[in-house]
C-alpha cells in the first residue's frame, strides 16, 4: 500500500482518523522508507517548535498589553498614540526607549535599533589601547578577567553608566538561567556579550560587536545589545530579569546559584 | 474581559509574529498593531469562537498590509551568525535554533504563515485553514511544500557549514 507524502505528513501531525492511522502504522512496520518519511516530518516539526519555544517564556513588553497596567510612574508617561504603521510604531518605540534610557539602563529597553552587528572574534574590541585583556581562554572556555570580571562581580542596579568612558565595562541585564546559574549582559568597548557565572569565573558564551551610532554615539550604543546577545539571553533566561534588589542579593551570594 | 483573554494569548501571538518577521522588534511592532486593531474591532469577535484564531488572522492581515513597507532587517544579519558563539553545548543548541529561525525567514510569505501556525504554534490543520481563510486541502498541500522548502534550506545551510574551513 502506498501513501502520498501529504498523507504521511498529516499522520505525523496527528491529523488522521483512527482507521487511517492504523493503516499507516501497519505500512510503517512493513516499509522502512515510509517509517523514515514519517520520522523526518516529526523531527522537523519538533525542531521548529523547539526553535521558538523560548519566546513563550519571555516577559511580554508592557507596550503590547491591551490595557496599560496601573503602575506608579515617577514621570508622566504620554499615552501611546494609535499606531498606523510599522514605521510609526518604530518611531514611537524609539522615543519611548530614549526616555527609558535616561531612567535606567535595563532590559527589555535595550532595543537593538541601530546596533548592527558583525560577529567574530572580538577580543581586541574589548580593550582599546594598551589595557590588559578583558577576557582569556581557560580550559577551552572564554572567561572574563581584569576590569570586565570586576565589573561583572560588582556592578548592580544598572549603575554601570560611566559617562563617556568608552573602554569601561557596563553591566546591564542580569538573570537566572535555566540551569540556575546567573548570567549578565555587558557592553565593553565596541563589543557586547553575555557572561554566565561558573564557579569562580564568568564564562562568556556569546560575544558580538555593538556598533556605536555615529560619532560620539557610544552612550546610546551602551544602551543596546546586539541581537545575537539578546537571542542568547532568550535561550537561557528562566523567568524575568533580576531587579536591582535581586542583583544585590545575587552579588551577596557571590553570584552562586541560589537554588 | 476580552482584554484579559487577549493578554493571556500575547506570548503565543509574539511567537507567531516572530516566525513571520524573524526580528524581535519587528515582531513586537506587528503584535502591537494587531492588538490595537483587535481592541478597536472587539465587537467583530463572536463569543464562542476561538479567540486565538481570530487574533492570528488579525496578525496575518496586519503583516500582509504592512508587508510592502516593512524593513527586511533579517537579511542584514544573514552572514553574521557564523562563529558568533564560543564554547558550550547550550550555545551550540542555541545556534541550531537560530539556524531554523533563519531558514524560516527565507521562506515565502505563504509558507511562513503555514509553518508559523501549524509547526510553531501547533494549530490543527482545520484551525490553521480557518485563520488563512483557505480550504483544508489547500492548507495541507501548502504545508507539505513549505516543509520541503524548509528542509532544502536547512540542507543548504549544513552544506555551507561543512565547507567552512
Amino acid at each position: 500500500m502506498t501513501f502520498s507524502d501529504d498523507t504521511l505528513m498529516a499522520y505525523a501531525d496527528g491529523e488522521l482518523d483512527p482507521a487511517e492511522r492504523a493503516a499507516i502504522e501497519q505500512a510503517m512496520q512493513a516499509d522502512p522508507a515510509i517509517a523514515a518519511t514519517v520520522a523526518r516530518h516529526r523531527a522537523l516539526r519538533a525542531d521548529v517548535a523547539a526553535a521558538f519555544a523560548g519566546i513563550l517564556d519571555e516577559p511580554v513588553p508592557a507596550r503590547l498589553q491591551p490595557r496599560p497596567a496601573p503602575e506608579p510612574q515617577p514621570e508622566p508617561k504620554p499615552a501611546p498614540a494609535p499606531v498606523a504603521s510599522l514605521a510609526a510604531a518604530r518611531e514611537a518605540r524609539q522615543a519611548q526607549e530614549a526616555r527609558n534610557a535616561r531612567r535606567r539602563w535595563s532590559w527589555p529597553e535595550w532595543g537593538s535599533l541601530a546596533a548592527m552587528l558583525v560577529v567574530g572574534v572580538l577580543v581586541g574590541k574589548l580593550a582599546p589601547g594598551g589595557a590588559p585583556p578583558a577576557i582569556a581562554a581557560s580550559g577551552g572556555q572564554v572567561v572574563a578577567q581584569g576590569e570586565l570580571a570586576a565589573a561583572l562581580d560588582r556592578q548592580v542596579g544598572g549603575g554601570g553608566g560611566n559617562g563617556g568612558n568608552a573602554g569601561a565595562a557596563h553591566v546591564g541585564v542580569s538573570f537566572a538561567a535555566r540551569d540556575g546559574k546567573y548570567c549578565r549582559g555587558f557592553v565593553m568597548g565596541s563589543a557586547a556579550g553575555l557572561a554566565c557565572r561558573d564557579g569562580a569565573q564568568w564564562r562568556i558564551p556569546v560575544l558580538a560587536e555593538a556598533e556605536s551610532e555615529g560619532s560620539g554615539g557610544y552612550r546610546q550604543a551602551g544602551s543596546t545589545l546586539p541581537p545575537a546577545v539578546l537571542d542568547a539571553i532568550d535561550a537561557r533566561i528562566a523567568g524575568k530579569p533580576l531587579d536591582a534588589a535581586g542583583e544585590a542579593a545575587a552579588r551577596a551570594r557571590g553570584w552562586q546559584p541560589g537554588r | 474581559m476580552l482584554a484579559d483573554e487577549i493578554a493571556a494569548l500575547l506570548p503565543r501571538m509574539r511567537r507567531f509574529a516572530r516566525a513571520l518577521t524573524y526580528h524581535r522588534e519587528d515582531a513586537d511592532d506587528l503584535v502591537q498593531i494587531a492588538m490595537e486593531r483587535a481592541l478597536g474591532r472587539s465587537d467583530q469577535w463572536e463569543p464562542g469562537t476561538r479567540l486565538d484564531s481570530w487574533l492570528f488572522r488579525i496578525i496575518k492581515n496586519a503583516w500582509i498590509d504592512e508587508g510592502r513597507s516593512r524593513t527586511r532587517r533579517a537579511e542584514l544579519f544573514a552572514p553574521a551568525e557564523e562563529g558568533e558563539h564560543v564554547g558550550d553545548d547550550a550555545a551550540q543548541a542555541h545556534q541550531q535554533r537560530l539556524a531554523l529561525q533563519k531558514a524560516i525567514s527565507l521562506l515565502s510569505e505563504e509558507h511562513r504563515l503555514v509553518v508559523g501556525l501549524v509547526l510553531v504554534d501547533g494549530l490543527p490543520y482545520k484551525e490553521a485553514a480557518e485563520v488563512l481563510e483557505i480550504p483544508v486541502g489547500t492548507l495541507t498541500s501548502r504545508l507539505a511544500r513549505a516543509r520541503d522548502a524548509l528542509q532544502q534550506l536547512l540542507a543548504d545551510q549544513t552544506d555551507k557549514t561543512r565547507r567552512m574551513p
